[in-house]
Protein backbone atom coordinates (compact mmCIF):
# COMPACT_ATOMS: atom_id res chain seq x y z
CA UNK A 1 0.00 0.00 0.00
CA UNK A 2 1.69 3.38 -1.08
CA UNK A 3 -0.04 4.90 2.20
CA UNK A 4 1.87 2.83 4.18
CA UNK A 5 4.80 4.65 5.34
CA UNK A 6 3.64 8.34 4.06
CA UNK A 7 5.22 10.77 7.28
CA UNK A 8 2.17 12.56 8.58
CA UNK A 9 1.97 15.83 6.25
CA UNK A 10 1.26 18.92 7.64
CA UNK A 11 -2.39 19.52 6.98
CA UNK A 12 -3.29 23.11 6.42
CA UNK A 13 -6.47 22.51 6.54
CA UNK A 14 -6.82 22.31 10.46
CA UNK A 15 -6.30 24.88 12.21
CA UNK A 16 -6.35 22.87 15.84
CA UNK A 17 -3.53 21.75 17.51
CA UNK A 18 -2.71 20.36 20.67
CA UNK A 19 0.72 20.39 20.83
CA UNK A 20 2.94 17.32 22.03
CA UNK A 21 3.34 18.95 25.77
CA UNK A 22 -0.43 19.50 26.02
CA UNK A 23 -2.45 17.41 28.86
CA UNK A 24 -6.30 17.87 28.33
CA UNK A 25 -8.61 15.78 30.64
CA UNK A 26 -12.39 16.19 29.84
CA UNK A 27 -14.06 16.52 26.71
CA UNK A 28 -13.33 18.00 23.00
CA UNK A 29 -15.89 18.77 20.77
CA UNK A 30 -15.96 21.10 17.58
CA UNK A 31 -16.56 21.23 14.33
CA UNK A 32 -13.39 21.43 12.75
CA UNK A 33 -9.96 19.33 12.31
CA UNK A 34 -8.08 18.70 15.18
CA UNK A 35 -4.69 17.49 15.00
CA UNK A 36 -3.45 15.91 18.73
CA UNK A 37 0.26 15.35 19.22
CA UNK A 38 -0.45 15.37 22.90
CA UNK A 39 -2.55 13.95 25.63
CA UNK A 40 -6.37 13.93 25.39
CA UNK A 41 -8.37 11.96 28.05
CA UNK A 42 -12.05 12.30 27.93
CA UNK A 43 -13.87 12.10 25.01
CA UNK A 44 -13.38 13.74 21.76
CA UNK A 45 -16.90 14.35 19.34
CA UNK A 46 -16.16 15.84 16.59
CA UNK A 47 -18.12 16.41 13.22
CA UNK A 48 -14.62 16.64 10.84
CA UNK A 49 -10.87 14.88 11.27
CA UNK A 50 -9.08 13.58 14.06
CA UNK A 51 -5.38 12.96 13.57
CA UNK A 52 -3.42 11.67 16.53
CA UNK A 53 -0.08 12.09 15.44
CA UNK A 54 2.80 9.79 16.63
CA UNK A 55 3.22 11.71 19.80
CA UNK A 56 0.02 11.49 20.44
CA UNK A 57 -1.90 9.60 23.19
CA UNK A 58 -5.36 9.80 23.55
CA UNK A 59 -7.51 7.74 26.35
CA UNK A 60 -11.02 8.57 25.39
CA UNK A 61 -14.29 7.72 23.57
CA UNK A 62 -13.92 8.94 20.17
CA UNK A 63 -16.56 9.84 18.22
CA UNK A 64 -15.83 12.25 14.77
CA UNK A 65 -16.29 11.57 11.04
CA UNK A 66 -12.49 10.38 10.19
CA UNK A 67 -10.09 9.16 12.45
CA UNK A 68 -6.29 9.18 10.98
CA UNK A 69 -4.17 6.86 14.18
CA UNK A 70 -0.51 7.26 14.15
CA UNK A 71 -0.26 7.56 17.97
CA UNK A 72 -1.77 5.91 20.58
CA UNK A 73 -5.63 5.25 21.33
CA UNK A 74 -7.11 3.63 24.46
CA UNK A 75 -11.21 3.65 24.07
CA UNK A 76 -13.72 3.36 21.70
CA UNK A 77 -13.74 4.81 18.33
CA UNK A 78 -16.95 5.31 16.13
CA UNK A 79 -16.23 7.34 12.94
CA UNK A 80 -19.51 7.90 10.73
CA UNK A 81 -16.54 7.92 7.48
CA UNK A 82 -13.42 6.05 8.09
CA UNK A 83 -11.13 5.01 10.55
CA UNK A 84 -7.19 4.63 9.60
CA UNK A 85 -4.95 2.98 11.80
CA UNK A 86 -1.82 3.54 10.71
CA UNK A 87 1.91 1.83 10.55
CA UNK A 88 3.26 2.30 14.33
CA UNK A 89 0.08 2.92 15.94
CA UNK A 90 -1.17 1.10 19.04
CA UNK A 91 -4.69 1.14 19.45
CA UNK A 92 -6.98 -0.78 22.24
CA UNK A 93 -10.59 -0.33 21.73
CA UNK A 94 -13.60 -0.98 19.46
CA UNK A 95 -13.93 0.57 15.87
CA UNK A 96 -17.22 1.20 14.21
CA UNK A 97 -16.85 3.07 11.12
CA UNK A 98 -17.99 2.08 7.98
CA UNK A 99 -14.50 1.84 6.29
CA UNK A 100 -11.74 0.74 8.44
CA UNK A 101 -8.39 0.30 7.22
CA UNK A 102 -5.86 -1.10 9.17
CA UNK A 103 -2.04 -0.98 8.27
CA UNK A 104 0.95 -3.28 8.14
CA UNK A 105 2.86 -2.62 11.57
CA UNK A 106 -0.61 -1.25 13.33
CA UNK A 107 -1.22 -2.65 16.90
CA UNK A 108 -4.94 -2.76 17.54
CA UNK A 109 -6.81 -4.80 20.04
CA UNK A 110 -10.80 -5.20 20.05
CA UNK A 111 -13.08 -5.60 17.62
CA UNK A 112 -14.21 -3.63 14.31
CA UNK A 113 -17.47 -3.10 13.29
CA UNK A 114 -18.13 -2.00 9.69
CA UNK A 115 -22.09 -2.06 9.93
CA UNK A 116 -23.19 1.28 8.07
CA UNK A 117 -24.98 3.41 9.97
CA UNK A 118 -23.11 2.76 12.84
CA UNK A 119 -23.05 5.90 14.93
CA UNK A 120 -22.19 7.01 18.33
CA UNK A 121 -19.58 4.97 21.31
CA UNK A 122 -20.80 1.33 21.40
CA UNK A 123 -22.90 1.19 24.88
CA UNK A 124 -21.76 -2.27 25.08
CA UNK A 125 -18.70 -1.22 26.29
CA UNK A 126 -20.02 1.05 29.35
CA UNK B 1 -2.50 31.13 10.17
CA UNK B 2 0.52 28.74 10.19
CA UNK B 3 1.37 27.12 13.42
CA UNK B 4 4.50 26.00 14.39
CA UNK B 5 5.33 23.04 15.35
CA UNK B 6 5.03 22.48 18.93
CA UNK B 7 2.90 25.48 19.90
CA UNK B 8 -1.10 24.49 20.68
CA UNK B 9 -3.77 26.18 18.91
CA UNK B 10 -7.28 25.55 19.81
CA UNK B 11 -9.62 26.46 16.72
CA UNK B 12 -13.01 28.47 16.40
CA UNK B 13 -15.16 25.71 16.43
CA UNK B 14 -13.41 23.76 18.93
CA UNK B 15 -14.97 23.45 22.52
CA UNK B 16 -12.80 21.66 25.50
CA UNK B 17 -14.31 21.14 28.73
CA UNK B 18 -12.38 19.84 31.43
CA UNK B 19 -9.05 20.65 32.48
CA UNK B 20 -6.11 21.32 30.43
CA UNK B 21 -2.34 21.87 31.48
CA UNK B 22 1.20 21.70 29.76
CA UNK B 23 4.53 23.63 28.87
CA UNK B 24 4.09 25.28 25.50
CA UNK B 25 2.03 27.92 24.34
CA UNK B 26 -2.07 28.04 23.81
CA UNK B 27 -3.37 30.13 21.64
CA UNK B 28 -7.35 30.12 22.03
CA UNK B 29 -9.83 30.62 19.26
CA UNK B 30 -12.33 28.72 20.43
CA UNK B 31 -13.39 27.55 23.84
CA UNK B 32 -12.28 26.49 26.78
CA UNK B 33 -14.19 25.88 29.73
CA UNK B 34 -12.73 24.08 33.40
CA UNK B 35 -8.96 24.98 34.27
CA UNK B 36 -6.19 25.71 32.38
CA UNK B 37 -2.61 25.40 33.77
CA UNK B 38 0.38 26.33 31.17
CA UNK B 39 4.06 26.90 31.85
CA UNK B 40 4.03 29.44 29.50
CA UNK B 41 1.63 32.09 27.51
CA UNK B 42 -1.45 31.87 26.87
CA UNK B 43 -3.47 33.68 24.05
CA UNK B 44 -6.76 34.27 24.31
CA UNK B 45 -7.41 35.55 20.37
CA UNK B 46 -10.93 37.97 19.93
CA UNK B 47 -12.98 34.88 18.82
CA UNK B 48 -11.57 32.90 22.08
CA UNK B 49 -13.95 32.73 25.06
CA UNK B 50 -12.49 30.94 28.78
CA UNK B 51 -14.55 30.03 31.12
CA UNK B 52 -12.01 28.70 33.57
CA UNK B 53 -9.30 29.06 36.25
CA UNK B 54 -5.83 30.00 34.69
CA UNK B 55 -2.62 29.28 35.63
CA UNK B 56 -0.07 30.52 33.41
CA UNK B 57 3.18 32.43 33.10
CA UNK B 58 1.95 34.97 31.01
CA UNK B 59 -1.69 35.83 29.61
CA UNK B 60 -2.59 37.95 26.80
CA UNK B 61 -6.80 38.67 26.45
CA UNK B 62 -8.09 39.93 23.35
CA UNK B 63 -11.22 37.79 23.55
CA UNK B 64 -13.24 36.75 26.68
CA UNK B 65 -12.28 35.41 29.66
CA UNK B 66 -14.41 34.70 32.57
CA UNK B 67 -12.70 33.42 35.44
CA UNK B 68 -9.81 33.83 38.16
CA UNK B 69 -6.50 34.16 35.94
CA UNK B 70 -3.42 33.50 37.89
CA UNK B 71 -0.04 34.24 36.35
CA UNK B 72 3.55 34.58 37.47
CA UNK B 73 4.60 37.14 34.85
CA UNK B 74 2.09 39.26 33.30
CA UNK B 75 -1.53 39.37 32.25
CA UNK B 76 -2.37 41.90 29.48
CA UNK B 77 -5.88 42.75 28.24
CA UNK B 78 -5.94 44.31 25.04
CA UNK B 79 -8.50 46.75 23.87
CA UNK B 80 -10.84 43.94 22.57
CA UNK B 81 -10.50 42.19 25.57
CA UNK B 82 -13.29 41.01 27.85
CA UNK B 83 -12.61 39.67 31.34
CA UNK B 84 -14.68 39.11 34.60
CA UNK B 85 -12.94 37.86 37.44
CA UNK B 86 -9.54 38.31 39.57
CA UNK B 87 -6.23 39.03 38.45
CA UNK B 88 -3.35 37.53 40.04
CA UNK B 89 0.51 38.72 38.75
CA UNK B 90 3.04 40.98 39.34
CA UNK B 91 2.48 43.15 36.51
CA UNK B 92 -1.04 43.83 34.95
CA UNK B 93 -1.56 45.61 32.23
CA UNK B 94 -5.11 46.93 31.05
CA UNK B 95 -4.76 49.23 27.88
CA UNK B 96 -7.97 51.64 27.31
CA UNK B 97 -10.78 50.12 25.71
CA UNK B 98 -10.58 46.69 27.95
CA UNK B 99 -13.40 46.00 29.39
CA UNK B 100 -12.39 43.88 33.39
CA UNK B 101 -14.51 43.30 36.48
CA UNK B 102 -12.68 41.63 39.32
CA UNK B 103 -10.02 42.25 41.86
CA UNK B 104 -6.15 43.22 40.93
CA UNK B 105 -3.68 41.42 42.72
CA UNK B 106 0.26 42.04 41.72
CA UNK B 107 1.43 41.34 45.17
CA UNK B 108 0.54 37.67 45.33
CA UNK B 109 2.94 36.11 43.02
CA UNK B 110 6.15 34.57 44.40
CA UNK B 111 5.88 36.08 47.79
CA UNK B 112 8.61 34.83 50.15
CA UNK B 113 10.53 36.49 53.15
CA UNK B 114 13.46 37.08 51.10
CA UNK B 115 12.05 39.18 48.53
CA UNK B 116 9.31 41.26 50.87
CA UNK B 117 11.85 43.82 51.97
CA UNK B 118 13.30 44.72 48.27
CA UNK B 119 9.73 44.53 46.74
CA UNK B 120 8.53 48.30 47.68
CA UNK B 121 12.01 49.86 46.09
CA UNK B 122 11.26 47.24 42.99
CA UNK B 123 7.63 48.42 42.94
CA UNK B 124 8.66 52.52 41.97
CA UNK B 125 10.88 51.14 39.41
CA UNK B 126 9.27 51.43 36.06
CA UNK B 127 7.89 48.24 34.68
CA UNK B 128 10.47 46.64 32.92
CA UNK B 129 9.43 46.31 29.05
CA UNK B 130 10.35 42.35 28.40
CA UNK B 131 6.75 41.70 28.16
CA UNK B 132 5.54 38.68 25.74
CA UNK B 133 5.99 39.31 22.26
CA UNK B 134 2.68 40.81 21.26
CA UNK B 135 3.93 41.48 17.74
CA UNK B 136 3.28 45.71 18.29
CA UNK B 137 4.35 46.50 22.13
CA UNK B 138 2.16 49.54 23.41
CA UNK B 139 4.15 52.77 22.08
CA UNK B 140 2.80 54.88 25.43
CA UNK B 141 4.76 52.58 28.57
CA UNK B 142 4.75 55.53 30.62
CA UNK B 143 0.84 55.76 30.65
CA UNK B 144 0.32 51.74 32.25
CA UNK B 145 0.52 52.74 35.66
CA UNK B 146 -2.44 55.48 35.12
CA UNK B 147 -4.29 52.68 33.16
CA UNK B 148 -4.37 50.48 35.61
CA UNK B 149 -5.80 52.54 37.78
CA UNK B 150 -9.23 53.40 36.61
CA UNK B 151 -9.64 49.85 36.10
CA UNK B 152 -8.98 48.77 39.67
CA UNK B 153 -11.36 51.93 40.40
CA UNK B 154 -13.88 49.96 38.51
CA UNK B 155 -13.38 47.11 40.62
CA UNK B 156 -13.98 48.66 43.92
CA UNK B 157 -17.07 48.91 43.93
CA UNK B 158 -17.05 44.67 43.69
CA UNK B 159 -18.48 43.73 46.61
CA UNK B 160 -17.06 40.61 48.16
CA UNK B 161 -13.29 41.36 48.02
CA UNK B 162 -11.70 39.98 51.43
CA UNK B 163 -9.07 42.02 53.10
CA UNK B 164 -6.15 41.27 51.58
CA UNK B 165 -4.07 39.11 53.08
CA UNK B 166 -0.59 40.61 52.15
CA UNK B 167 -1.27 44.57 51.63
CA UNK B 168 1.87 45.72 49.89
CA UNK B 169 2.23 47.67 46.67
CA UNK B 170 1.16 51.06 46.08
CA UNK B 171 -1.74 50.24 43.96
CA UNK B 172 -3.32 47.94 46.49
CA UNK B 173 -3.38 50.99 49.27
CA UNK B 174 -5.24 53.00 46.13
CA UNK B 175 -7.97 49.91 46.03
CA UNK B 176 -8.82 50.29 49.73
CA UNK B 177 -8.78 53.82 49.72
CA UNK B 178 -11.53 53.85 46.52
CA UNK B 179 -13.65 51.40 48.54
CA UNK B 180 -13.76 53.72 51.45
Amino acid sequence: MAALDKPAAPRSGANTVIGSSIVIDGEISGDEDLIIEGTVKGKIALRQSLFVEGSGVIEADIETANVEVSGQVTGNIAATDKVELKADCKVVGDIRAPRILIADGAAFKGNVDMEVGARGPSPRGK
Amino acid sequence: MATANGSTVIGESILINGNLQGDEDLTVRGRVEGTVTLTRTLVVEPTGVVKAEVQVKNCIIAGVVIGNVTATESVEITKEGRMVGDIGAPRVIIVDGASFKGRVDMGDVDVSAAERGERPAARTLPRPSARPALGSARPARAAAPKEEAPADASAAPRPPAPPPSLGMGALKRKVVVKRK
